[in-house]
């Protein structure tokens, strides 16, 4: 069994009018099957309703299954007693950089979640210093969190997970807010801790070219997952991702559009550097 | 602008004050406020500023901070003075139309302004040289005690210090809801008080959804890094008496001892 | 209708040890009817420079002209221009306090001090030009879609019928299908109506499909003042600020550098993909 394994997962909620009457039952994660092995970088994918923030809360158990199981390192979410086990396995960063820092000087954030499992005063200093430097925070380690862009701040929260030394983090949605810089500097410091650190990562987004570093990628439409795959294969299917409201990157629609007019190129191509070195020979026979 | 509002008021500089223990400086200025109210005469005041003096040049904050704190309480104190003087029964001094001024009067206007004060001045000094955040870590190691009454010191002090922590966000959102307001034709500043009561709502519901929204989040993002209250908690920067905090506790109760039996026995 | 701006500087904080330039000399003409781009990154001031177009910030000095007016005389009447010039806050849906969606979307134009049949009338309008069903005019606004919400937003400023329309990053926030969506609807509204519409954002992909100029902000200044395609042409430059160019313009640059006789300035995909057919079928 992997890191984190959900079976048949099946998560529904009942929605109500004002007096509290039944409207109708809404079914957000609808028989979902994964299994996510340690130290993988792993990307799902949907647009706003898609039922994937649904699935990431089930992984910290935030949420509990309506049916089927989660595993998060071998222990079962339902069960209640082991909670806060399973919050310390796998971490979760939230899309509002604002809303989930909890201190007023950034080293104190980082700390507050070693400080709720009970480590050793110096050990949490060794740990904030270690986080910080992880994510390149370290410098602004004194500074109010009010002080720092929105970038930063998805940085120091991520810092303030990873101090807590889980096997996995879960990032909802953590560029969502941010401008195309914050954006960058965030996925850098994940594919940091994954690479580096052997964190397993799962990364919710509807950016496209965030995932393009993933071992593996989900896309969900409806509750279930409609693809699965390598960026790869998954950026292969242009006109698939664009029926399930996603975004294609510029370089991969371009190569799909000159695929379409008869030029020889092959699927799923994901950088500049792969268009070049496919189209340049094919202008070069010529002459 | 809004946002330019510093609740807290800390000023940023190094000296003994600062570096004391925050339950010192809590205590401290509880005690300097209760030896205030046990003068009988003239030489308990001049002793209580003298103290203050040598304390405020300690903590090296200019002079002038101290003094705009005072502005606040203006209106306070002249409401003080204002009915002490005239409202007090006894041996009149002289009288303007109707109203009397007594001697007793003059007495107790002089007192309570200078209590008042050296009260304002006293905990500002505290404030000054503590942080917000290290306020609240004094006050839940301080307060312990009070567990014993099923007081939940640990859940007062995080929510303190929650509130410190969201106060400037929420006065950066009231003050681009309002902009939005305005860019909308709402008009915030004329008519009556009605009116102007009424003109709040598109500002208000915004900012209330927004805060339990905020808040909503939070506490989620709290209980997602294990968060469940003050049991078991260890702390990065538990708070530990040294050497000067215990100096500071003799030279507080030395003042203590002194500065009342001056005040009130002598004379 | 035009909005003229000449040498505005803006200190945030003036009088204050922490006084920040935030606009520094910014000189433009904005002509009636024209579709522009606004990008810069955050803090390059580009809102700020968008809340002083209707008023709500004072230039430190300079001035701002309206329909050849300027906006400091003592006699303007600045409720007036702001009803001139909407403006779109980011996260507009954060100002929405009605009960029902139309109500929300009539509290602009009865600040204006219409009577409630023309409010209404201009309410309905403003939510049919930004594609609201009819049947969610009398829900919350709170339970709507994100996407859902920002709309009504956008109508409670359209329908006071301002000349000027800017929309400060309209798509933050909102997923691919939403961000299109709302894009569209907005090229669509500037065709129908042909008001002129100020787009801030801070990604060159989203804004070079629809508008006819940028601008480009850095730092408090205009840094490039342009056509797209102009703009562009200095990704490199654009990069170094932390802004870069679609991604469309780096694979013509590579593919030219490598040999490839394309035509480097083509922006959309369509472009892109007739100018490398093209070199491709040159050279065969």
């Amino acid at each position: 069994m992997g890191i984190i394994k959900t079976q048949e997962v099946v998560f529904e909620y009942i929605r109500r009018d004002e007096e509290g009457n039944v409207e109708g039952i809404t079914t957000a994660v609808d028989h979902v099957n994964l299994d996510i092995k340690q130290g993988q970088f792993i990307a799902i994918l949907g647009h706003n309703g898609s039922g994937k923030s649904t699935l990431a809360k089930h992984i910290n158990a935030i949420l509990t299954p309506t049916e089927g199981t989660v595993w998060v390192g071998g222990m079962d979410t339902s069960k209640e007693e082991k909670v806060w086990d399973i919050r310390q396995t796998a971490g979760m960063v939230f899309q509002n950089p604002d809303n989930q820092i909890i201190g007023q000087v950034v080293e104190e954030d980082v700390g507050f979640g070693p400080e709720n499992i009970g480590i050793p005063t110096k050990e949490i200093w060794e740990r904030v210093e270690e986080s910080l430097k992880a994510v390149g925070m370290y410098a602004f380690r004194k500074y109010s969190p009010n002080k720092l862009s929105g970038g930063q701040k998805q940085r120091v929260s991520i810092a303030g997970v990873f101090a807590m030394h889980p096997k996995c983090i879960v990032l909802d949605e953590p560029t969502a807010m941010l401008d195309p810089n914050g954006r960058r500097e965030v996925i850098r410091a994940v594919r940091g801790l994954n690479q580096v650190e052997g964190v397993t990562v799962i990364l919710i987004t509807h950016y496209m070219e965030e995932i393009i570093h993933a071992d593996r990628a989900f896309v969900m439409d409806k509750g279930r997952i409609a693809m699965e795959g390598t960026p790869r294969e998954i950026f292969s299917q242009v006109e698939k991702l664009q029926e399930l409201r996603l975004d294609v990157p510029q370089v991969t629609l371009l190569a799909h559009e000159l695929q379409k007019r008869g030029i020889a190129l092959p699927n799923g191509i994901l950088t500049t550097q792969e268009l070049a070195d496919q189209l340049v020979p094919l202008g070069k026979r010529g002459n | 602008m809004l946002r330019d509002i510093t609740l807290g008021q800390y000023y940023q500089t190094d000296s003994v004050l600062h570096r004391l223990d925050p339950r010192v400086k809590l205590a401290g200025t509880l005690l300097y406020i209760i030896s205030l109210f046990f003068f009988r005469n003239f030489i308990g005041y001049l002793i209580a500023a003298a103290f203050l003096a040598v304390v405020i040049k300690l903590s090296r904050v200019p002079f002038k901070f101290m003094v705009k704190g005072m502005k606040a309480i203006l209106f306070l104190l002249l409401i003080t003075v204002v009915f002490n003087l005239f409202l007090t029964p006894g041996e009149p001094l002289l009288s303007v139309w109707k109203l009397t001024v007594t001697k007793e009067g003059l007495g107790t206007a002089v007192t309570m302004a200078v209590r008042l004060v050296m009260l304002v001045i006293g905990s500002s000094v505290m404030t000054l040289t503590t942080t917000p955040n290290n306020l609240t870590d004094g006050m839940e190691k301080g307060m312990r005690p009070l567990k014993v009454f099923k007081v939940p010191v640990h859940e007062v002090a995080m929510m303190m210090s929650i509130a410190l922590r969201f106060i400037p966000i929420l006065l950066e959102e009231t003050d681009k809801i309002m902009k939005a307001q305005i860019a909308r034709g709402a008009d915030f500043e004329s008519g009556n008080l009605i009116r102007r009561a009424k003109a709040l709502v598109p500002l208000l519901v915004p900012l209330f959804i927004s805060a339990f929204r905020r808040a909503n989040d939070l506490a989620m993002a709290m209980e997602a890094r294990c968060y469940r209250g003050g049991e078991g908690r260890t702390k990065m920067k538990p708070l530990i008496y040294q050497k000067r905090d215990r100096v500071a506790y003799l030279c507080i109760l030395f003042y203590l001892v002194g500065s009342i039996c001056v005040g009130r026995l002598l004379l | 209708m035009s909005l003229i701006l000449d040498h505005v500087n803006y200190i945030y904080g003036e009088d204050t040890p922490l006084a920040v330039k935030a606009l520094d000399d910014i000189c433009l003409t904005i002509p009636d009817g024209q579709f522009v781009g606004v990008i810069g990154h955050t803090g390059s001031g580009k809102s700020t420079l968008m809340q002083h177009l209707n008023g709500l910030v004072k230039a430190s000095s300079g001035h701002i002209y309206f329909n050849g007016e300027d906006i400091y005389d003592r006699d303007f009447d600045m409720k007036k221009l702001r009803s001139r010039v909407g403006l779109v806050f980011q996260y507009p849906e954060h100002q929405l306090f009605e009960i029902d969606v139309f109500s929300d979307v009539c509290f602009g134009p009865k600040n204006l001090g219409l009577s409630k049949r023309e409010a209404e009338l201009r309410a309905y309008d403003a939510l049919r030009k930004v594609g609201l069903p009819d049947e969610l005019f009398y829900q919350s606004p709170f339970e709507l879609s994100g996407g859902q919400k920002r709309r009504v937003a956008i109508a409670g400023v359209l329908a006071m019928k301002p000349d000027v329309l800017i929309l400060d990053e309209p798509t933050a926030g909102l997923d691919p299908k939403g961000r299109d969506e709302i894009l569209h609807q907005i090229k669509n509204l500037q065709a129908e109506t042909g008001m002129t519409i100020l787009l801030v954002s801070h990604s060159m992909e989203d804004v070079a499909e629809y508008v006819e100029r940028i601008i480009v902000m850095n730092k408090g200044s205009v840094m490039y003042d342009d056509i797209p395609k102009q703009v562009f042409s200095h990704y490199k430059e654009l990069e170094e600020v932390g802004l870069a160019a679609p991604q469309v313009t780096y694979i013509l640059h590579e593919l030219k550098k490598r040999g490839l006789d394309v035509d480097i300035n083509a922006t959309t995909i369509e472009e892109a993909a007739d100018t490398v057919e093209k070199a491709l079928k040159v050279s065969c």
